[in-house]
């Protein structure tokens, strides 16, 4: 069973890497022994965009919605800079990259076609629309996708959380016995 | 106020992390029963397995990973029968080595490798088992000796997508291929007997059958899942799970925010662990 998992270039192993890393990271910038309720609360945000993030970068763009998650998290800081007042910056990232132009108008029509799609019904199985509307909702970037491809990305983004959810209890673990 | 968030954290995580640690107790119980099997000399009396097939140890072993035999061994948990049961469409690397935890599985997809001859009669085997609406061909077995290599999974969907009786129209959709390799290769559809052949229902019927086919797939994905029938209750079931997945996340990455550890941490223990 051990032999099995030590696999260098698994999801798991990709993924327990980066996670470590940028644990390290987030536990570095504040000395915990007298932390605020507060400062947990941020922390904790930290940590969890930290596991989607690493999550993400993991899969790469191999699949929808690791692209929507990336999308969504750089779009996340974008806006934080651009609240700060940095707005230049802003507009030429937005050129540069070309990947996240065409998931950014993606979002974009897809946000169009999701309030034409509730009308319409033109799924196949009319019966399971609900389902599937609930199912876009949950998965990232399951807007813009008919139901085949949806259920292909759920099937994926179920494995890779199962990992994300071993691997940080495993973690978790070991800082409770320390 | 730790300890209260971590009980109170423990509290609503074990209904969703509770089926989990019983099934992977379930699947270590199995494991250990087959070390004690693997572990029993060949010398004792009838009570060992190894003696009953009257086999040296070695082959009584693949005949141990082997789905034919799952029957013999009488298998403490059901849950893994049932699971035996369904995984061995995808029997190989694909599903198994990534998506499932248990140990069990992932033991068998080792053994695969060494025997491709008794998996492709295994996997027959199966397919007949298994095969619910269409029973199997006798074309069924060629393509499966014929193509080893292929990712069983594949396989099956091409003899599910045959039908008997008289072919009218063959269709074959754009093939599907992803680096991850959950491949489902180009979906073979033919026109039933008495069915209607215009383009329209033809491509209806291949869209249909490409998501039932993604439907069984989840529903191994998912435990518990093997059980339900009808696809309403199927997604349902999958949308539980993916909500109680993200809430797991959730508060694990909470319960590792408030836990601090004492000491600087090295990777080994880690990646050792896992």
């Amino acid at each position: 069973m051990d032999s099995q998992h030590l696999n260098p270039s698994s999801l798991k192993s990709r993924f327990t890497a980066r996670f470590l890393r940028a644990l390290i990271k987030i536990n570095a910038q504040k000395p915990i022994s007298s932390s605020s309720p507060r400062d947990i609360f941020q922390r904790y945000q930290r940590i969890k965009v930290a596991a989607d993030k690493s999550m993400a970068y993991s899969v790469r763009s191999r699949r929808t919605w690791s692209r929507a998650t990336l999308w969504k998290l750089r779009s996340r800081s974008r806006r934080r800079l651009a609240s700060s007042g940095r707005r230049s910056s802003i507009k030429t990232r937005t050129t540069t990259t070309t990947t996240t132009t065409t998931t950014s108008t993606n979002h974009r029509a897809a946000i169009v076609e999701k309030t034409s799609h509730e009308k319409e019904n033109k799924e196949d199985h009319v019966g399971l629309a609900v389902q599937a509307e609930e199912l876009r909702e949950l998965v990232p970037g399951g807007e813009s996708m008919d139901l085949c491809n949806l259920l292909d990305e759920t099937a994926h983004y179920i494995k890779c959380l199962t990992t994300q959810v071993q691997v940080m209890k495993k973690i978790a673990n070991l800082y409770s016995l320390e | 106020m730790e300890s209260n968030a971590g009980t109170l954290e423990t509290r609503s995580n074990k209904t969703a992390l509770e089926r989990e640690e019983v099934a992977a107790l379930e699947s270590l119980q199995f494991t250990d029963e087959i070390h004690c099997l693997m572990s029993a000399p060949a010398t004792d009396n009838a009570s060992s397995f190894t003696a009953l097939l009257e086999l040296p140890a070695p082959q009584a072993v693949q005949l141990i990973h082997s789905p034919d035999s799952a029957k013999l061994i009488a298998a403490p948990a059901p849950n893994v029968e049932d699971f035996k049961g369904g995984f061995h469409f995808p029997s190989n690397g694909g599903l198994i080595e990534r998506a499932a935890r248990f140990s069990v599985f992932a033991g068998e997809g080792n053994n695969k490798s060494d025997s491709p001859e008794a998996t492709s009669n295994n996997s027959s085997a199966n397919l007949q088992k298994a095969v619910k609406s269409e029973p199997a061909e006798t074309d069924s077995s060629q393509p499966l000796i014929s193509d080893p290599t292929v990712e069983n999974r594949g396989i099956k969907r091409k003899d599910r997508e045959k039908v008997k009786g008289q072919t009218k129209k063959s269709k074959t959709t754009v093939k599907e291929s992803s680096d991850d390799a959950e491949k489902l290769p180009y979906v073979h559809v033919r026109a039933r007997r008495g069915q209607a052949t215009d383009s329209h229902s033809l491509a209806e019927r291949a869209r249909r059958e490409k998501i039932n086919a993604r439907m069984k797939l989840l529903q191994e994905l998912v435990p518990g899942c093997n059980k339900i029938s009808g696809t309403a209750l199927v997604l349902d079931e999958i949308i539980n799970h993916v909500q109680s997945l993200q809430r797991q996340v959730e508060f694990l990455s909470m319960r590792l925010a408030a836990v601090s550890p004492r000491v600087d941490f090295n990777f080994d223990s880690v990646f050792t662990a896992e």
